[in-house]
């Protein structure tokens, strides 16, 4: 379990970030939760890393205007600390504990977990459920791509071999938003073999928007948008949850009904 | 000094970080080793190409079965008659019979560079249909072996029951368990370090439980004096009987080492761990039982198809063992074994904590609590209608059990568990369509020892004494214990008494540690030879003292007669040895299992788990309680998490711990433990085995409380998220 020779580059910039995206054949590293067992178990081999922890500014984690904009270094950990409010902090906090372990958590990077696209992980199901816009840098330039178009299927994302995810921007969610999450795994620190988040706004006794997310239902992240749709608009009650459930195949619905369950008794 | 709580000696070094196992020796100009494994389950070897992988930059040597024409066959550990026609080539030739398989190894100046090597290697194999299931590859069609059967051994113990027992027993309860591979999961895996000596020595560096086996194998397969052989034995990281073995890799490792006239080392990596050999269990179970109305059993039938992989050189006894052991604590008036150990192009079996017993009690406590839920009876009442009571008592498998009383064991379970509580729970959760729990209980024999094990007391002018143990720590702490029996025996402070093991050119003779018997055997050795020691002693005092040896008393380290007094330490230096060869001794408990199962996603959880284990007399309690901890956490992974997984073209899918999966602390239900102690008989101590009880226990108990909690005769239904 030791890696093929690769060749080391510690980026002090973005610019040199993308200057060796540029030059082909590399990987970013950021984390390293995921790529170096690959890389140990020699199925990755990538001619380069790029290392992007020294790079100034990368782990910045800030509200700019209506939205969350998390840094390509933010950790797994900086969203269980509470450092986020409001509703979103809340959601957050509750998906991060779910992610593999402590030190795992104190290494891994959210975007990182996006960019890697694991079927299993959590992160994706949140930025697809909450409309989150991805911001890809190269040396051409940047763009942004919605989430539900960034995954397109196990470990596989639209971004370029010579882009990189420079920041994710979550919208905050309304005050009135009541959040659960869910997941069903083996052991404490396994994958999830299935999970699912609820972020549910309640205005004047009526669901005024809901946001359910699956993780690992399918090939990708994806929303539960038939159980949303059967939510929006009515009281969110007993009734109202296990009609949005019975839109999904078992065992999914039990999860979302959970999910939502915790999101109306807030525990 | 016996019995008391002392913390574990080892431990200053261990915890701190300055254990020094065989990845952290140093020798100068040690090479490091890499296999090439082939690529498929099974298949013919058309040919190994290393020639690029000799033009790798830091590639050494690379040698292929070919390239080295006094490799010697791999040695069985115990052979019951599997290996005939059946050769193991550490390297392979011919034939590759699983996946994983080492083909050629790769030598260079450190791990990096020689799995550099490893990449470069052509292997071409023309695959062959793979078989992983024994019962299927019992059947035939194709034969791992050309020419032989996939039955490698088979045996029979006990009769048939007459046709008359199974038609007029008021009921017969028939099923069939499966018991998953595992994977050992020492935390430090295999690792052996080979350093040729001028006279055609070696020394070796090596993770194992028996180094004087080790020695005679290799000595035996190299062509060399034993005396030429020393094997030291740093510490280990676990090894849970898969570092019993004269693994193919170790002596690829040698043959290299001789060959190129340099120290090699091989650390084994998470992956090839993982992927074995060696794994443990791997058994199909039929059963069918017959009883009364009563419950009171009349015959019981158990045919197992073992899995024991490519080769059988490592896995054919143990179900052998499961077979001897197989109607547990219970008196049965009719018993019928039939067992096969069969190949399969899945990696070779080895003993695993339990070795063999774990199995049998799995099928007969499933089998009894199957049995009390057909005739509405409780599931504890029925196993009281059918213990053995007296002792000693002699199965039809051919086992002499020495002594027990597992009513009692039963007794102090139930109590611990807090039996009425749980029921009344139950019965509540039910009324309230609350999640349902499941109460599940094993009574269980096991048997310990096996063989004869030497021991010396050494007594110094200084004043300490140094304890010689044919016994091989892997972490069960005998730095603590064996002097703790030896200083209880002279009657001196058990700081004055050093261990030595673990070198063959340091201990002359030893068998080793497994089948739990360190502490049966060794630590019985040892009581003998310290009392020895103070006979021999007291001779010279009677000399010394000018008395008769009869008027001379031993008290603390000094002989008394007269008003006068000779220390212990003046008669130095003295040695007295023994060689113990006790009868195997039959430790036994019982476990009590509660668990809650979410209706909706199957998933279970332990609510409460009770042990209860009569070890007879206990050495270090802390110890013994820290080893039941452990394997009761391993029982818990047999029942809930572990299993190593293959795919259809028989490439293992558990290669990670992201895959397989292991309890950890947030999987450890709360544990009670408590003990009746029934002493050994046979030995000088009253120690029984101890440290497998875990596994045995609590795999039968927790499936027995899942399957009660959701009224199931089987719990293993694939849509139960139970281990399998």
């Amino acid at each position: 379990m030791k890696p093929a020779p690769f060749e080391y580059v510690a980026a002090r910039s973005a610019a040199e970030v993308l200057d060796a995206l540029a030059g082909g054949g590399t990987r970013v590293l950021a984390g390293g939760q995921s790529l170096v067992l690959e890389m140990n178990a020699r199925a990755a081999r990538p001619a380069r890393l790029v290392d992007i922890n020294r790079v100034p500014g990368f782990d910045r984690l800030e509200v700019v205007g209506e939205e969350l904009r998390i840094g390509p270094l933010v950790r797994h950990r900086a969203f269980e600390s509470g450092r986020v409010g409001g509703p979103l902090g809340s959601l957050l906090h509750r998906v991060a504990r779910h992610i593999a372990h402590p030190p795992i958590r104190a290494r891994g990077t959210m975007l990182g977990s996006l960019a890697y696209a694991h079927p299993a992980a959590e992160w994706p199901a949140v930025a697809v459920a909450l409309d989150a816009r991805m911001e890809l840098a190269s040396a051409e330039g940047n763009r942004i791509v919605p989430a539900a178009d960034f995954c397109t299927g196990p470990f596989t994302t639209v971004r370029a071999a010579g882009e990189l995810l420079l920041a994710v921007h979550l919208p905050l969610l309304p005050p009135a938003t009541a959040v659960g999450f869910v997941e069903h795994r083996r052991t404490q620190a396994s994958f999830a073999t299935l999970a699912a988040l609820a972020a549910v706004t309640v205005v004047g006794g009526r669901v005024t928007a809901a946001r359910i997310g699956l993780v690992n239902a399918a090939d990708r992240p994806v929303r539960a948008a038939a159980a949303e749709r059967a939510l929006t608009g009515g009281p969110f009650d007993d009734a109202a949850i296990a009609g949005a459930a019975a839109t999904l195949e078992h065992p999914a619905g039990v999860l979302v009904r959970r999910a939502l369950g915790q999101a109306r008794d807030g525990d | 000094m016996i019995g008391a709580r002392t913390l574990r000696r080892e431990d200053a070094r261990l915890v701190r970080g300055a254990g020094q196992y065989v990845g952290d020796i140093r020798v100068r100009g040690c090479l490091d080793a890499a296999f090439v494994r082939s690529p498929v389950a099974h298949g013919e070897l058309r040919g190994v190409d290393l020639s690029r992988v000799r033009a790798v930059p830091g590639v050494v040597a690379a040698f292929a079965h070919a390239d080295l024409p006094y490799l010697p066959p791999t040695p069985p550990m115990l052979d019951p008659g599997s290996i005939e026609g059946r050769p193991w080539p550490p390297l392979a030739t011919g034939r590759v019979r699983f996946y994983g398989e080492p083909v050629a190894v790769v030598v260079a100046g450190d791990r990096y560079l020689a799995e550099d090597g490893c990449d470069a290697a052509v292997v071409r194999v023309d695959p062959l249909p793979v078989l992983l299931d024994p019962t299927e590859a019992a059947a035939g069609g194709v034969e791992l072996f050309p020419g032989l059967s996939n039955v490698a051994a088979e045996r029979e113990f006990g009769a048939p029951a007459g046709d008359d027992v199974w038609r007029d027993a008021a009921i017969v309860v028939e099923a069939r368990y499966r018991q998953q591979r595992l994977a050992h999961t020492s935390i430090e895996p295999r690792a052996i370090l080979v350093r040729p000596e001028a006279d055609d020595g070696l020394t070796v560096w090596v993770s194992h439980q028996a180094p004087h086996r080790l020695r005679r194998d290799l000595a035996a397969a190299f062509g060399l004096e034993p005396d030429r052989v020393r094997v030291i034995v740093p510490d280990v990281g676990g090894a849970f009987g898969g570092k019993s073995e004269t693994w193919p890799e170790y002596l690829a490792i040698v043959a290299a080492a001789r060959r190129l006239h340099r120290p090699v080392r091989w650390l084994e990596d998470r992956r090839e761990a993982l992927g074995g050999p060696p794994h443990g269990r791997g058994q199909h179970q039929r059963v069918r039982l017959a009883a009364d109305a009563d419950g009171r059993i009349l015959a019981y039938e158990l045919h197992i198809d073992a899995d024991v992989g490519g080769y059988p050189h490592t896995g054919a006894f143990v179900p052998l063992a499961t077979s001897m052991m197989a109607t547990g604590a219970y008196r049965i008036p009719s018993v019928h074994v039939r067992t096969r150990a069969v190949v399969t192009n899945a990696a070779p079996t080895a003993p695993y904590r339990g070795a063999g017993r774990p199995e049998a009690a799995f099928a007969i406590e499933r089998t009894v609590e199957l049995l009390a839920r057909r005739l509405g009876l409780d599931a504890a009442e029925v196993r009281r209608r059918n213990f053995i009571r007296d002792f000693p008592y002699e199965t039809l498998t051919g086992f002499t059990y020495d002594s027990g009383d597992y009513a009692a064991a039963l007794e102090v379970a139930l109590r611990e568990l807090g039996i009425e509580h749980w029921r009344a729970e139950q019965a509540r959760r039910r009324a309230a369509g609350a999640w349902p729990i499941g109460i599940g209980l094993c009574t269980y024999v096991e048997r310990s020892g096996v063989g004869e094990e030497f021991g010396a007391v050494e007594a110094r002018p200084d004043g300490t004494f140094v304890a010689l143990s044919g016994c091989c720590s892997t972490g069960q702490g005998h730095e603590t214990s064996f002097p703790q029996v030896v200083a209880d025996v002279l009657g001196v402070d058990p700081a004055l008494v050093r261990l030595v093991e673990k070198d063959t050119a340091v201990v002359p003779s030893g068998v080793g540690s497994f089948a739990s018997r360190s502490m049966q055997t060794g630590g019985a050795a040892l009581h003998r030879a310290a009392t020895k020691l103070v006979a021999t002693a007291r001779q010279r005092a009677a000399e010394v003292l000018h008395v008769p040896v009869a008027g001379v008393a031993y008290r603390a380290g000094a002989f008394v007669a007269d008003g006068r007094s000779v220390p212990l330490a003046e008669l130095a230096p003295l040695r007295a040895e023994d060689t113990f060869d006790p009868p195997e001794a039959f430790p036994f408990g019982a476990y009590a299992a509660v668990v809650e199962v979410d209706p909706e996603l199957g998933a279970v959880r332990v609510l409460d788990l009770v042990a209860v284990d009569d070890y007879g007399v206990v050495v270090n309690p802390l110890i013994v309680e820290g080893q039941a901890l452990g394997s009761i956490v391993q029982g818990l992974g047999q029942a809930l998490y572990e299993g190593v997984r293959h795919d259809a073209d028989g490439r293992p899918l558990t290669l990670s711990l992201l895959d397989y999966l292991l309890p950890t602390a947030s999987e450890l239900p709360p544990v009670r433990l408590a003990e009746t102690r029934t002493p050994n008989p046979n030995t000088p101590l009253g120690a029984k085995g101890a440290g497998e009880a875990g596994c045995i226990g609590v795999p039968p108990a927790v499936l027995n409380a899942v399957a009660d909690a959701l009224g199931l005769d089987d719990p293993q239904d694939p849509r139960m998220p139970v281990a399998r």
